[in-house]
């Protein structure tokens, strides 16, 4: 069963069509990654997904809650759409503990001490528990993308989107942010990743999507994709990225 | 009447020479006046400036709406109405003189309809004025912030006006410090023109007490001195309260970030910062 189902959609910024028609079913406890070239549409596909930006046309439905339709209450559904961004996009003005706990107070009207306590548990899971109180200026950036994991972990979403959520970071802190997204993954979570980490796509996900101007223009699993690719712009792209 | 009491309180004396000294006879002879003009310029121009603010606050929030497809017909309407008028109000707030400003206000409204104190009046002039030299500076910090935090926040599933009260908001409010504290040095200087319509603050008392004996340029300079006292204390304090803020306490080692200081040059006054 599709948990996100997408028709027909189309976005486009002014005059450029950013995605042309994009027809595709993401399941439930699904792990797909997108791949493609920088300006092919992927974070604008992504973004779309929860709404972020608002589809030129076409329709997202999302557990079974058709997103793109104009009563729906987005608010509601956004908090069942986890979203990890590249620049992680903690609160600046927040300690650790509270860019966790923001969210579930106001949103979930969850109270300071439930949401404290779940708070400290996510940030164990993702080995950060002694920084609960520091600024979030003050910790590293493979830190910064933990806790903004936790922090879309805290509204117990169905579904997480991840925009290249290791490309902001200096290599040696890439793997500490796999790492978590593995174990997520392997907890069963549905996951949509764009990422430029083939070795992860490989390893971890169950379908990958390659973009290219605005469409999916081959999916498969890993072994299709990667081993044996029928596009030539595929063949093209992983020849750049996998001799690096 | 203050002006009358002390003036017709002494025996004519006789003004020595010398500006320095002339300055002091000022101060002698007429003290309580520049205390009374002293306090009022505080009171106006401390008190103008938060409520400018406040005012500021909203009419930002007004001015920053976006339409999107997603709004019905009534809140389309409202936030177009919102947006017309705070944006109309800034333009001719601060296209026009505040001296102007003052004398509309004042004997248009405030004396006709409400019989308004000056002193009351004042200050009302002053919020409205601030306000409009506020809702740039409050726009122009909302706007500065990270894009991020409010897609952050949105996919959360926080409502623009959670995350607004709660993540975008305290920040640029941080940022903003230093130009509303530039504003309040403003509102020092520039509550003088308040003297037009009879306000018994720091400029009027200085030509009250330069009168009886025409010593306008020493008294002119006793007003000059407590201005500069006043603004440069504003100044301290305000840097002073800017770096707290910006410096979480209990750590020497942790850098403060120095903070986006958007300075808001204004036509009049044109003050910066650090004077
Ligand atoms: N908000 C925007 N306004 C205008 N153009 C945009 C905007 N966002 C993205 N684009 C353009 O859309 C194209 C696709 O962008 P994006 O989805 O970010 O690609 P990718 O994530 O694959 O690198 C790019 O050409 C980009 O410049
Ligand atoms: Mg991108």
């Amino acid at each position: 069963m599709a948990i996100i189902r997408v028709r027909n959609l189309k976005k486009s910024f002014g005059d450029l069509e950013v995605l042309k028609d994009i027809n595709v079913d993401f399941n439930r406890g699904e792990v797909v990654c997108i791949i493609g070239a920088s300006g092919s549409g992927k974070s604008t596909l992504l973004r779309c997904l929860n709404l972020l930006e608002e589809p030129t046309s076409g329709n997202i439905v999302f557990d079974g809650n058709e997103l793109t339709s104009t009563n729906t209450n987005l608010d509601q559904l956004r908090t069942k759409i986890g979203m990890v961004f590249q620049s992680f996009n903690l609160f600046n003005n927040k300690s650790v503990l509270d860019n966790l706990t923001l969210a579930p107070i106001h949103v979930l009207k969850n109270s300071k001490e439930l949401a404290e306590q779940k708070a400290l548990k996510l940030l164990d899971r993702v080995g950060l528990k002694d920084f609960a109180n520091y600024t979030v200026k003050t910790i590293s950036g493979g830190q910064k993308q933990r806790v903004s994991i936790a922090r879309s972990l805290m509204m117990e979403p169905s579904i997480m989107l991840f925009d290249e959520p290791t490309s902001a970071l200096d290599p040696e802190m890439v793997g500490e942010v796999l790492e978590v997204m593995k174990s997520l993954a392997s907890q069963g979570m549905t996951m949509i990743v764009v990422t430029h980490e083939m070795e992860f796509a490989k390893d971890v996900s169950d379908r990958v999507l390659f973009m290219d101007q605005g469409i999916i223009l081959e999916a498969g699993s890993p072994e299709e994709i990667f081993t044996n690719p029928k596009k030539t712009r595929t063949k093209e792209f992983l020849s750049r990225v996998l001799r690096n | 009447m203050i002006f009358l009491r002390y003036v017709l309180s002494g025996t004519v004396k006789i003004v020595p020479d010398g500006t320095f000294q002339r300055m002091v006879f000022i101060v002698q002879n007429y003290y309580p006046m520049f205390l009374e003009g002293l306090k009022y310029t505080l009171v106006i121009s401390l008190v103008g400036t938060l409520f400018g603010v406040l005012i500021g606050m909203i009419l930002a929030s007004m001015k920053i709406q976006k339409i999107t497809k997603r709004d019905s017909f009534t809140i389309r309407i409202l936030k177009r109405a919102g947006i017309i008028f705070s944006t109309a109000y800034v333009d001719i707030v601060r296209g026009t003189p505040m001296m102007l400003q003052a004398i509309i206000l004042y004997y248009a409204f405030f004396v006709k309809w409400f019989n308004m104190s000056v002193m009351l009046a004042g200050i009302i002039i002053i919020s409205l004025n601030t306000a409009a030299y506020a809702t740039e500076v409050l726009r122009g910090a909302i706007n500065a912030i990270d894009k991020g935090q409010m897609e952050a926040a949105r996919s959360l599933g926080m409502s623009y006006k959670q995350a607004m009260l709660n993540v975008i908001l305290p920040q640029a409010f941080k940022n903003s410090v230093p130009a509303i504290g530039n504003e309040l040095v403003i509102n020092i200087k520039d509550s003088s023109v308040l003297s037009v319509i009879g306000v018994i603050e720091l400029m009027y008392q200085s030509k009250a007490a330069a009168s009886q004996y025409f010593l306008h340029v020493e008294s002119a300079l006793v007003a000059g001195v407590v201005y500069l006292i006043l603004t440069m204390s504003a100044t301290r304090l305000l840097e002073y309260f800017d770096k707290r803020l910006n410096s979480p306490s209990g750590s020497a080692l942790k850098i403060s970030i120095p903070t986006s200081q958007s300075f808001q040059s204004r036509k009049r006054g044109n003050a910066k910062w650090r004077l």
